[in-house]
Parts: structure tokens; sequence; C-alpha cells
């Protein structure tokens, strides 16, 4: 399996105006593998995420994902190819239920929503499936809830089941520990190497540097839109210059 | 007095106008606020009036016909119009409706400003087995992923564009399916007035149309048929009890327009928010007043 | 004559112009849609006519109409837009202020009749006049040119380089920040009603001059262009809304010519949903706001 690559970026940039929040960055992200990206407030790590899901589209340089060129792709093209994503501002469908969030997700009706009339049944619906990913996140008993109302760290946890539901080749998880204390993180880690098998690969952005530990094979570090250092994690997270960024910005 | 109230001809209006709510809703569902549904609506009227004043076709496949024509007029004019959205596409939609009415009143075939008459067939029963039938399939829609998808397309389009629904497809579908909708509710409506002139597909109905909705609320498809009954009935109710009797058409509409400004002003959340939609979810438990 | 029915085009030009000014004030700069701005302009001639009819004279009935429709801008703002602040507010509002301009309609028909009636002022005022490119055009037709080019250049300099305009803008564009920059957001949106309630009033008095009749009809039709032109213009740009009305006018004059008269009405409508769909941003607009997907 490893060697292959999943993503690949190649000279991405991304500029809004003079602002180039992503600044020609290379990154391959291969099979099997669980990606960290750090990097301090603004180095461009979210962009980076909305670039490769299709939000944004580059300015310069070239995505490959699965063997395709999707630069110019559109976000359901891109969704459907295999790339899931969670949002760092949560964005759940607040006025649909906790168990209708992962339903809609269902690949099955997703690429053919005309399909969709056909099955009446919750369970051709894919309720089932939907209901064990939620035991899953420990969010059964909240099915019936609306999304809206959901604490914090179940929402977020709900973004990743929604994400999985889409069954991807590629989960994209920006800052998902945010707002959860350091039980729920544990309880995080613990989740996300659960669903690992699942995934080809994932890529991880994310401030708690105790949950890149736990998580990443390879760290790449942000700063101004490049990649300032990448490697294996210990490695990263001691270099000099990665040490520098983060000192030259407090932290948040 | 309730027997007047039952009249073949309220039962039919009240009856089309439960179509045309209904084909607002449908298109409501994806997120798209039309006003050309009065367009539509005389689309389905005169391609189907044509097929029976003209060739002699019966009601129903005549019907069936000015339906797919606004079906395909729908994907027609969706495609390209879907690409403005809000305010925008309720001035192209508003467009769409003044500028077919003006096509149809150029067009001597079909009797031009004057109209064409000769249309029958409509009868109470038909528009009432019409509204039974589309509401089951309505609520059977209501229960299908489909119903999902164009609630998450509705609530947020680009996260749910990421998770591999098209966006583009589902607006589109949902306008073009509210287009065919209106189109058979014309056609209904014609071939019970006989005689179709452009002026009755005016931008004023368009409006009126969503009014319907909008007094019933969209959150179900019970709301919508709330408002085209009580619209449709107020001003026979209003007669039948005598508490108006001169300058009845204007104060009807005052009437109506003043209940919806005061309406809406007590929902100020606005009616056209859709409430949690877990009704759907067909879970059982049903979480009630979350707004 | 072509050039009569172009000098005729250019001055009824001038009036879309001015009424597409008022739906641009409130839709450019707060992002609302108020149909109630044609009613408003239908109501100005019936308050003129009133004013009228208890012995004012012309000159004293415009002011009197510019305040009464300045007021009822307030009123509108308060039934129909300031409750609708959801997601779905914009499209809540623009069908409240739909209905909210039935009822200013239908009240005056209650009171009126469906019927014009005959405003009692000097027929001089529509009659005398000179002649422009062989066509007999009224004082009053030229006056009202006059007056939205200089209304427009008016308020394109307040929007643009006052304090109220920078208040006004940045209502728009953020009414939450605004709120926190200490700007009174519903009194700057309540200034806006009022100006452009006071643009249609001004539109109405001036219908009604051109014509020496009142009619509850006008308002609809003059909205219904009014609307298309401000999106022609750019939806939100005073510059292109008048650059656009003048164009719509002399396009009509054009159309007309060529014995065109019932295609005339919808031209408008065809030009802006070209416009709409491939520039959205329209004529002269910047393409501030997120129009599409
Ligand atoms: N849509 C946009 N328009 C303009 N500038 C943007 C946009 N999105 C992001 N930026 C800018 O790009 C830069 C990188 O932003 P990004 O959100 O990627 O940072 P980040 O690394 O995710 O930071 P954080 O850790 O705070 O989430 C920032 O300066 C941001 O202001
Ligand atoms: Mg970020």
């Amino acid at each position: 399996m490893t060697g292959r690559i999943v993503a690949g970026l190649e000279g991405v940039a991304k500029a809004f105006g003079g602002l180039r929040a992503v600044d020609g960055v290379s990154l391959d992200i291969p099979a099997g593998e669980v990606v960290g990206i750090i990097g301090p407030n603004g180095a461009g790590k979210t962009v980076l995420i909305n670039l490769i899901t299709g939000f944004y589209h580059a300015s310069d340089g070239q995505i490959t994902i699965a063997d395709h060129n999707v630069t110019q792709w559109t976000l359901h093209q891109i969704g459907r190819l295999g790339v899931a994503r969670t949002f760092q501002n949560i964005r759940l469908f607040r006025r649909l239920s906790v168990l209708e969030n992962v339903m809609v997700a269902n690949p099955a009706f997703t690429a053919h929503p005309l399909r969709g009339l056909l099955a009446l049944s919750p369970r051709r619906q894919g309720r089932d499936e939907a209901m064990d990913l939620l035991a899953l996140f420990g969010l059964a008993d909240r099915a019936d809830q609306s999304a809206g109302e959901l604490a914090y760290g179940d929402a977020r946890r709900l973004e990743i089941a929604r994400a999985l539901a889409t069954r991807p080749r590629l989960l994209l998880l920006d800052e998902p520990a945010a707002g959860m204390n350091d039980r729920e993180t544990e309880a995080l880690v613990d989740d996300i190497r659960k669903v690992k098998p699942r995934l080809e690969a994932i890529a991880l952005i994310e401030h708690d540097m105790s949950l890149i530990r736990a998580l990443a094979d390879r760290v790449v570090a942000m700063n101004y839109g490049r990649i300032i250092a990448e490697g294996a994690t210990g490695t990263v997270l001691s270099h000099p210059k990665v040490v520098e960024a983060y000192l030259g910005q407090e932290e948040s | 007095m309730i027997a007047n109230l039952l009249s073949t001809e309220n039962i039919v209006f009240t009856g089309v106008n439960i179509l045309l709510a209904w084909s607002v809703y449908l298109t409501l569902m994806t997120g798209t606020l039309s006003f050309a549904m009065a367009a539509f609506m005389g689309i389905g009227a005169y391609v189907s009036g044509i097929l029976t004043a003209k060739f002699g076709w019966p009601l129903v496949p005549a019907a069936l016909v000015g339906t797919l024509a606004c079906l395909a007029g729908g994907i027609l004019v969706g495609f390209p119009a879907l690409r403005v959205r809000g305010l925008y596409l309720m001035l192209v939609t508003t467009g769409v409706t003044l500028v077919v009415k003006v096509a149809i009143e150029n067009i001597e075939y079909v009797g031009g400003v004057g109209g064409m008459g000769g249309l029958r067939g409509t009868t109470p029963e038909l528009v009432l087995a019409s509204v039974v039938v589309i509401g089951g399939a309505l609520w059977l829609l209501s229960r299908t992923p489909l119903q999902r998808i164009m609630d998450a397309a509705r609530e947020d389009e680009n996260v749910a564009a990421s998770l591999g629904i098209n966006i583009v497809f589902i607006r589109v579908a949902g306008f073009a399916a509210g287009a065919a909708l209106a189109g058979y509710a014309g056609a209904l409506y014609g071939h019970y007035i006989i005689f179709i002139a452009p002026e009755q597909f005016d931008i004023l109905y368009s409006v009126f149309i969503a009014l319907y909705v909008v007094l019933g609320g969209v959150n179900n498809l019970w709301g919508p048929v709330l408002g085209a009954v009580v619209i449709t009935m107020l001003p026979e109710v209003v007669r039948e009890f005598g508490v108006m009797s001169s300058g009845f058409r204007s104060a009807r509409q005052l009437i109506f327009a003043g209940a919806l400004v005061l309406l809406l002003l007590v929902r100020p959340a606005g009616i056209l928010a859709f409430r949690r939609l877990s009704i759907r979810a067909g879970r059982g438990r049903v979480p009630v007043g979350s707004t | 004559m072509l050039a009569e029915q172009i000098a005729n085009g250019v001055v009824v030009g001038g009036l879309y112009a001015l009424v597409a000014l008022g739906f641009t004030l409130v839709f450019g700069l707060l992002d609302k849609l108020n149909f109630a701005h044609g009613e408003v302009v239908t109501l100005a001639g019936f308050v003129a006519l009133v004013a009228v009819q208890l012995g004012a004279s012309v000159w004293l009935a415009i002011p009197i109409v510019i305040v009464v429709t300045g007021l009822s801008g307030l009123l509108i703002e308060l039934l129909s837009f300031r409750a609708f602040t959801s997601k779905e507010g914009h499209s809540v509002s623009a069908l409240s202020s739909f209905a909210l301009g039935i009822v200013i309609l239908e009240v005056v028909r209650l009171e009126y009749g469906a019927a014009p009636l005959n405003l009692a002022i000097p027929t001089t005022i529509y009659t005398s006049g000179i002649s422009i490119l062989g066509a007999p055009i009224p004082w009053v037709k030229l006056a009202t040119l006059g007056i939205s080019v200089v209304l427009m250049i008016g308020l394109h300099v307040v929007v643009g380089h006052t304090r109220l305009g920078r208040q006004i803008r940045a209502v728009g564009e953020a009414p939450t920040s605004a709120m926190l920059l200490g700007i009174h957001v519903t009194r700057v949106i309540q200034y806006v009603f009022v100006v452009a309630s006071a643009l249609a009033g001004i539109s109405g008095l001036l219908i009604a001059m051109q014509g020496g009749f009142v009619s509850s009809e006008v308002g609809f039709t003059f909205a219904l262009k009014g609307i298309a032109i401000m999106a022609i213009g750019g939806m939100g740009d005073l510059r292109g809304a008048v650059l656009a009305g003048l164009l719509i006018g002399i396009a009509e004059g054009i159309a007309i010519h060529y014995g065109l008269g019932g295609f005339s009405d919808v031209l408008v409508w065809l030009v802006m949903i070209a416009v709409l769909l491939i520039r959205p941003e329209g004529l002269l607009g910047g393409g501030r706001r997120e129009v599409r997907a």
C-alpha cells in the first residue's frame, strides 16, 4: 500500500488580491499515512484544504488526486472522487437531525439523487450504517436531536461522522480538537485511530501538538503560505524554523 | 351557505391554487423563490389548449403534454437563470413571466391579446383526484433521501456539494418540477374557464402564488395547502356572510395583503424559514418547538 | 420621426432613472428590495391631488408630497423590513413590501376608484415647452431629466464622500460590525428609506404634472421598469441607474418608431435578463456582491 500517492500538490498557490495565502506548496500525501499540517495562525493551512477540496481554485500549480488532475474540478466532482473534510468553523446542516446529517452523505444517493426516489424504507436509505457511524462517535442517543443543538465537541465528532459517511479515500480534518477538553481530545485520538483503516490517508491540521504526536506519521509545517519544514514528527516539531515561527507569533 | 362555498367553481379554483402553491413549495425546497409560475401556468394552459381546442385531444393527455412542455421549459430557463440567486433570481423570474406574457400576446395562432377559447373538460373530480395524487407523491417524496439532499442543498450548498451533491442539478430539478406542476395546474385552470388570454398569466398572479405559500408556511406540504385554501375561500366566505358588499374586489386584496404584512410581522424569523426537518427522518420520535 | 422618438425617449428615460434611483438606493446600499416603492409613486400623485383639492398651489403641493412620501418610507421600513433579519429575510421582506404596496394601492382605490383623475393644475405646466429635434418637449419633462441628473449627482456625492454616506455603506456591508462601531444602524436605515421614498414621491409628482392627471396604475408600471433598470445599471450604482434609465428610454423610443410598441414594454426586461445572466454586476457595477454560486 505505502508509496502510492493519494493526493499530490505541485507548486500550488492561491492569492487573494496581493496576499499569497498559499505560495507554491508541493506536497504528497501517500497512502497509509496520517499527515499532520501545523503552522501559526494565518499560515495558510485552511486555505490549503480549501484548495484540495475545491472550495477555492488554485491560482497556480496542479493538484492531483487518485491520478486525476483535479485542479479545476468542482466541489461535487472532488467529493465524489473520495475527498471528505471537516471545517474549522463547524458547518453542519443545523436544521437537519444528527442522523440525517450522516444519512444525507450516503454516496448511493448523493451521486444519483433521483435514485433516492425509489428508496422509501429507512433501511434502504442506509439508516443502519448511519447509526453505526453515530455509535462509533458516541452520538447514537443524540440521533434525533437537531444538529444545531449539539455541544461543541459533539458537533465536531458529527462532522467527522458525516465526512466518513461519504466513504472517502482521503479525509481532511481542520482542527478537529479545537474547543475540546483533554478527555475529549483523548477520545478523539482513539476514534481517529479506529476509522483510519477505512481510509487511504488522512491530513490533519491541528494546533494541539499532543494530537499531532499521537496520530501523525509525518508533519508538514507552514508559515506565510509556504512549507518551512517537513518530515518525521519529532524532527519537524523541534526544527528551529518551526520553533521560531511559533515563537514569533503569540499562540492562541 | 356551506353548500355555496362548495360550489364547483370554488372547488376547482381552490384545487388549482393548491397545486400552484405546491409548485412554489417544490421550487422553494431547493432554495429558489420563483416568480415565473404564472408563465409556466400560461404555457401549460396554452399548449394543452391548442391540443384540445384545435386538435380535439382529450384533456388529460393534452394536460400531460403541457406539463412536459413546462418541464422542458423549466430546464431550459433554469440552467442559465439559476446561476443567479436570491433577490436577483426573483428579478430574473419576474422577467420570465413578463416576457412569456408578451410573447403569447404576439402569437396570432393562439389569438394574441384577444385570447383563445373552447377549452373544456376540467371537472371538480379531476381536480380533486389530481390534488390527491400529487399530494401523495409529494408526501412520499418527503420520506426519501432526495428530500434530505434538497434540504441539505438549501441549508449550505457548498458543504452539500462537497459531499458529492451536484447542486446545479438539484436546483434545476426543483425548478423544473415546480414549473411542470404549475403547467399542469394551468392546463386544469384553462380548461375550466374555457377562454384564456395572456393577461390572466400576469406577474401579479406569480406573486400571489408565492404569497399563498408564505402565508401558509413551507415547513411541510400542508402549509401551502392551508394558504391556498384560506386565500381562495376567504373572499367567498366574506361574500357569503355579507360582511362586505361594495368595493368587493378591492377589499379582498386589501384584507389579504394587510393580513399578510401583519402575519409576517408576528413571525419575524420569516415564515419562509424552514423549521426543524427531522419530522422526515422516519425514526418516529418527533422533537417539538425548536424555533 | 426617429429623432423625435429618441428625444422623447431621453425625457421618458429621465423619469425611469428617477424611479430606478429610489430602488437603487435601497438595494445597492442596504441589499433590500423594496417592492412598495412603486406604490409610493402612486401615493404621491394622490397626495398632490388632495393638496390641490384643498386649495394648495402646485408649488405648495411639492413640499407636502415630499414630506408625506418621505414619512411613508419610515412606515415601510418599520412594517416590511426591520423585523426580517434571518437568512431568508431578504426574500421575506421583499414579499412583505410587495403586500404592503398592495395595501397602499388598494386604500387609494377604495377612496378614489381605479380610473385616472384630473389633477387641477394650470395646463401650461405640461403643455408649454420647446422643440428639440422636431419633438415638442414640455418644460416639465426637461425639468424631470434635469432633476434626476442633479439628484443622482447629489446622492452620489453624499454616499461617496460624507460621514453619513460612509455610515450607510458600513451598515449595508456589515450591519453587526457597524453597530459595534457605534453607528445607530436603525437610524441610518431609516434615512435611506426616507430619502428613497421621497425620491418616489418626486417621481410620482412629476409623472402627475407631466400628464395633468393622477392614476393608480402608474406605480406598478414604473416600478416594474424601475426595478429592471436598477438591475441593468448595476444593482447599486447610482450613475448606472441613470445611464440605464436613459438608454432604455431611448431604446423604447426606437422600438416605437419601428412599430414595435407592444414589444417596448418587455424590452427592458429582456435586457435585464441578459445583463443579469451575462454580466450580473450590471453595466457599471463593481460586482461587490455575491450574485452567483
Ligand atoms: N477568502 C479569503 N479572502 C481573503 N483572504 C483570505 C481568505 N481566506 C483566507 N485568507 C487569508 O489567508 C491567510 C491564510 O489563512 P488560513 O485560514 O489558511 O490560515 P490558517 O493557517 O488556517 O490559520 P488558523 O490556524 O488561524 O486557522 C490569512 O491571512 C487569511 O486572512
Ligand atoms: Mg485554519
